[in-house]
């Protein structure tokens, strides 16, 4: 119980310090002109009308990149042996002469197609996902928006669609190297049981597998859709009305102070909520023995829930 | 029931299985031994196609199943299996992991599928742990809720690997109880184990692996007390010490 009334009085003697420090600061910058509350009333509908936008880009990239990350994960997680260990192999394998040669050609060689393609999807994947972390956001943008203002040109909402695209792809991209670890973290023997159980290949995914990894990835995925609604700001530089579109138009006219100090409130809210919500899911779901909760279950008490 | 021919295996480059043939008949009870490394736990993964035999056939009364014809998730359902290491289903409750394949599998309803999972529970002396999870349970209960798992496919032969080397020696006696009762109502199982006990007790046939193929096989008392070949007697002599 001490424990748990160190840890509140901590945070609001961060959350007063962060406050003063806030106040400080505008203190310096605005002096005594303060902030034009009238004003940012008179903005604060069109301000969240925008942050709905920009939750709907967020959240519409980020569905469909669950989808493609699951799909890049599963087919990187599955495991390929290069060409080169196949061919040692078969050369020990032939030599000891065990059953008949024509057999394990034909074996031999199926095996070499089979793994091949299994190993370059892989390595197709392993390249799209590198791709998607190692060049900016902004340039995919760029090149999205690009490709349909020269090649799509009829096409309604072209720029919206062009963030909306390039944005599920890379966060597909993310995505996949989330799930990738996820799915691998889960104990090569529960699929294995599952499988001697009579479930498909699928069904093990859909039943043993996947909820597991689900609850093991659920942080690095909330951290993936607040990096992806920041990302979203981007979207402004090629007009989509979102958020930070607003926001620099009302910087411009010279209430810069009371435009940020609104979007910051704005987005805060937006991640903050966020945060809440999965906490509380990740609660629901908790199971003991699995997650990071693992090592918490036993002994220890849990100082914050 | 269970027969195999001429199973070959290899894993890369190393030879598991060199051509065993292995005939288990209903209700008999065939306890494998043999030397890490010798091709016990393959011998159980070629029966259920966990692993695909290279060469040979693997029939399952009377039908031959290692050929694409037959979906080894059926085979799968015909013959249970059960775990060294358990591998209950972490995120499920011991009811839910008896329950899963009844449900998902064999399209059971879930008041159907709870009311035979709960009756397999108490089976195995785990009425009261229906709402545990594995984290939450013991080793040896964990094994026999691997046990129920099994048992509620209602498969017509169980195999287990090693089902009570991972446990602490505390619980090796409730699992081998359980087995007991198991194979005394005529469960037809083929039990990779070193728990001599259990083989002298329970086992109709113990068979001797060695560098994957069967060195010898017999009743237990004659294998242990007389056993023919030299690699068995110096197998039997170090694990009997």
């Amino acid at each position: 119980m001490r424990r748990v009334n160190l840890d509140r009085i901590e945070t609001i003697l961060a959350v007063v310090v962060i406050i003063g420090v806030l106040a400080l600061l505008g203190k310096i910058l605005l002096g005594d002109r303060g902030l034009d509350v009238n004003y940012m009333q008179g903005i604060v509908g069109v301000f969240l009308q925008a942050a709905v936008l920009s939750v709907y880009i967020t959240s519409m990239s980020f569905a469909i990149g669950i989808g493609i990350g699951f799909l890049v994960g599963w087919l990187r997680s599955m495991r390929t042996v290069p060409v080169g260990h196949l061919v040692r192999d078969f050369r020990i394998a032939a030599k000891e002469e065990s059953g008949s040669a024509a057999i394990r050609n034909i074996l031999f060689s199926l095996t070499l197609v089979w793994s091949g393609f299994k190993h370059a999807v892989r390595r197709i994947m392993d390249g799209y996902v590198e791709l998607m972390r190692g060049t900016p956001l902004f340039v995919q943008i760029f090149f999205v928006w690009s490709v349909l203002l020269v090649y799509f040109t009829k096409i309604p909402q072209r720029d919206f669609i062009a963030v909306l695209v390039a944005m599920t792809i890379n966060t597909g991209g993310y995505q996949g190297e989330i799930f990738r670890g996820g799915l691998q973290t889960v104990h090569s023997g529960q699929v294995e049981a599952a499988r001697a159980l009579g479930l498909s290949r699928w069904g093990a995914m859909r039943y043993v597998v996947l909820p597991q990894a689900l609850r093991l990835i659920t942080p690095p995925l909330t951290n993936e859709y607040i990096g992806l609604l920041k990302a979203s700001s981007l979207a402004f530089y090629f007009g989509v009305r979102e958020l930070t579109y607003y926001t620099k138009q009302e910087a411009f006219s010279g209430r810069n102070f009371e435009a940020f100090v609104l979007a910051s409130v704005l987005y805060l809210a937006i991640t903050f909520t966020l945060a809440k919500i999965v906490q509380r899911v990740e609660t629901r779901y908790r199971i003991p023995g699995l997650g990071i909760q693992a090592a918490l279950t036993r002994g220890v008490r849990r100082t914050r829930m | 029931m269970i027969r195999i021919e001429d199973i070959h295996k290899h894993f890369g480059a190393l030879h598991v299985l060199r051509g065993v043939s292995l005939e288990v008949t209903r209700g008999e009870v065939v306890v494998v031994v043999g030397p890490s490394g010798s091709g016990k736990s393959t011998l159980l993964r070629c029966i259920n196609l966990l692993v695909e035999p290279d060469e040979g056939r693997v029939f399952i009364d009377g039908v031959h199943v290692n050929t694409p014809a037959i979906r080894p998730e059926w085979v799968r359902q015909q013959v249970g299996m059960v775990f060294q290491s358990f591998n209950l289903f972490t995120h499920l409750t011991a009811l839910q992991n008896v329950t899963v394949g009844l449900i998902r599998v064999k399209d059971e309803s879930k008041d159907a599928a709870e009311a035979k999972g709960k009756e397999l529970l108490a089976r195995v002396g785990l009425a009261a742990k229906e709402n545990a999870y594995p984290a939450e349970l013991s080793g040896g209960q964990q094994q026999r809720v691997a046990i129920a798992r099994a048992l509620a496919m209602d498969p017509k032969a169980i195999l287990f690997d090693e089902p009570t080397s991972a446990l602490d020696p505390e619980y090796i006696r409730e699992v081998l109880d359980v087995m007991t009762a198991l194979a005394r109502d005529g469960m037809t199982m083929i039990v990779v184990s070193h728990e001599m006990g259990f083989a002298k007790s329970v086992a109709t046939r113990l068979i001797f692996l060695d560098e994957g193929k069967i060195v010898e096989e017999g009743v237990p008392e004659e294998v242990f007390v007389h056993p023919k070949h030299e690699r068995t007697r110096a197998f039997v002599s170090k694990i009997l010490r």
